[in-house]
């Protein structure tokens, strides 16, 4: 600290402190400036306008956008189904991920231990293009891979339509969210699961703890912290993910699978309608925040415990 | 050597990651495979796994007859660019931060971390309406501007991490040997950090590489667009050809797929790092 203080005093002088500083920082600010508050500033006063993708000039409506959008059924429809997909896929990808890890520790033999591993990151190295058109191409409905095997294997009689029955869309594209993002848990967490001391395990086994009160009472402390910033930054990822429904089904069968992010993109690109799009997303982004302070607080009250 | 003994939860972890692999390899090669089978025969034996004869003819196709060459070159330049000014500007903050700003620090990258909340629909409109203003619609520059909203937060956030590491007592000698505070930073301090800046490099690349929804929403003429989109543009052609859609897929997935092998033991590291204080 002190070292710091006479640096910065050293600085001064010849470079003149404040320019130097100020040289350093000045281009990362201008584009968090330009490019994420500007944008979240303009999102707010187009909600409280009328303005629209081709005219130019536009007028204050006041609350009149936000009326509109919770007046809307798509709405609430979009909305249940990210709430739906977020839950369903960052459960799923914890529960798979965390399973996951737990077996690799298990794993004494580290060449074998490696093999896994490397064939766990696969998907997580899969750009979203790549994802969409794989598993599109493997659940298509006359020539995929995965309903003729089923056919073949006679556990359904008729090739299944994955992608297109409305009660199957959902449940399907959060398999594949799964899939996805299930690697980067499951890699965090095992970095997380390394950094446990063994020798605490041993005085457990000394005093007679079972495995189960091992993984409460050593395992479960030790990581919890991890676990929950990665459920925070999954939550949020998954939650505002256009790419993935956008490019597998669209939000189709008629809207099925439409999530806020579509809904946004259907009212502010297809529609036309920024201001109702700007109203929608700043209610996405206080939902979102929300959440975060809720995740913040369970998260700090850890910390503190550890 | 202890006599091996194999618990059933030992079992069970082998079962559970043979299956997990085998479900996360598979897309993979299923993907490959498909993009060297001829469409008769993806169509008349669709659960055959190999190819019964091997045919170039997908790649042929993908890249000279639907021109994908060309969006392979604006993806590689999008990418390229974005990941050169990125990592340079985030090199820069992060040590401005750790080294001018101490108190500051942790509430920036605080800060900057929460713009990782903004969904990027939200964030296209007003950059859609910027662009026409100033005349940046449909342009690759206007793309790599507007790439820098999610690269930077996220590479100064990886850096600071890299340069705490650095210690002040090395920059102290070169400040005493006459060095002004830039000289300091790109002599002494940065080839410091060198690993941390090759994977943050890497991060942002793969993640300019992978960009799909402004690509898709900033960029009108087939000619600028990139890698992503036209590949998801295939499925707007008459007769949707799953051969060419793997192979171009596979186009797609290769560069990202070798990236991560090649720095899969540092990836492992990279959040929990941050996280664990």
């Amino acid at each position: 600290m002190n070292l710091n203080r006479r640096l910065r005093n050293n600085s001064g002088g010849i470079n003149g402190s404040n320019t130097t500083r100020w040289f350093f920082v000045l281009p990362a600010l201008a584009i968090v400036i330009c490019l994420l508050i500007y944008p979240l500033m303009s999102t707010l006063v187009y909600s409280f306008t009328n303005k629209t993708m081709t005219k130019t000039t536009f007028k204050v409506i006041g609350l009149a956008n936000y009326i509109s959008v919770l007046k809307d059924p798509a709405f609430f429809s979009a909305f249940g189904h990210s709430l739906l997909w977020t839950a369903g896929s960052v459960l799923g990808q914890v529960i798979v991920g965390f399973i996951g890890a737990l077996s690799l520790n298990q794993v004494k033999n580290k060449k074998i231990q490696n093999v896994f591993r490397i064939c766990a990151i696969i998907p997580w190295a899969f750009p979203a293009i790549a994802t969409a058109m794989v598993w599109k191409w493997m659940l298509n409905g006359i020539y995929g891979f995965i309903p003729t095997s089923l056919v073949n294997l006679g556990l359904t009689n008729e090739m299944l339509q994955f992608l297109s029955t409305s009660q199957l869309v959902m449940p399907t594209l959060m398999f594949i969210n799964v899939w996805f993002g299930a690697p980067m848990i499951l890699v965090n967490v095992f970095a997380a699961l390394q950094t446990i001391p063994q020798d605490q395990y041993e005085a457990a086994q000394i005093d007679g703890a079972s495995s189960r009160q091992s993984f409460l009472y050593i395992t479960a402390p030790h990581i919890r912290t991890v676990v929950g910033l990665l459920v925070v930054l999954r939550t949020v990822w998954v939650f505002n993910n256009f790419d993935m429904i956008y490019m597998i089904t669209a939000g189709g069968p008629a809207g099925a699978s439409s999530t806020m992010p579509l809904y946004i993109y259907d009212t502010g690109w297809t529609g036309m309608m920024v201001g109702k799009a700007s109203a929608a997303s700043m209610l996405l982004l206080m939902f979102l925040i929300l959440l975060c302070v809720l995740y913040f607080l369970v998260i700090r009250r850890w910390e503190k415990e550890d | 050597m202890k006599k091996k003994k194999l618990s059933p939860s030992v079992c069970f972890s082998y079962i559970f990651l043979t299956i997990l692999s085998v479900m996360c390899v598979f897309p993979l090669l299923w993907l490959l495979v498909s993009a060297f089978k001829s469409s008769g025969e993806m169509l008349a034996n669709p659960t055959s796994f190999f190819p019964r004869e091997w045919t170039l003819e997908n790649f042929k196709t993908v890249l000279f007859t639907l021109n994908f060459t060309v969006n392979i070159k604006n993806s590689l330049i999008v990418a390229l660019i974005t990941t050169v000014i990125a990592t340079t500007v985030s090199a820069l903050a992060a040590y401005g931060i750790i080294r001018f700003f101490p108190k500051l620090g942790d509430i920036m990258t605080k800060l900057l971390i929460t713009t990782y909340m903004f969904p990027s629909i939200m964030l296209v409109i007003p950059y859609a309406v910027v662009m026409r203003t100033i005349h940046l619609t449909n342009s690759r520059v206007g793309l790599v501007l507007v790439y820098m909203s999610f690269s930077v937060p996220y590479a100064v956030w990886m850096l600071v991490g890299f340069f705490k590491t650095v210690p002040i007592a090395i920059e102290e000698s070169g400040r005493i040997d006459g060095a002004n505070r830039f000289q300091v930073f790109t002599t002494l301090v940065l080839p410091l950090v060198r690993p941390g800046l090759v994977s943050t490099a890497i991060y942002v690349f793969i993640n300019a590489w992978n960009e799909f929804l402004y690509a898709l929403l900033l960029i009108s003429s087939s000619s600028k667009q990139t890698l992503s989109v036209a590949v998801k543009t295939l499925e707007g052609a008459d007769i949707l050809n799953w051969g060419s859609m793997m192979a171009a897929s596979a186009i797609v997935v290769l560069p990202s797929i070798i990236f991560f092998c090649l720095i899969q033991n540092k990836i492992a590291g990279g959040l929990a790092d941050g996280a664990v204080k």
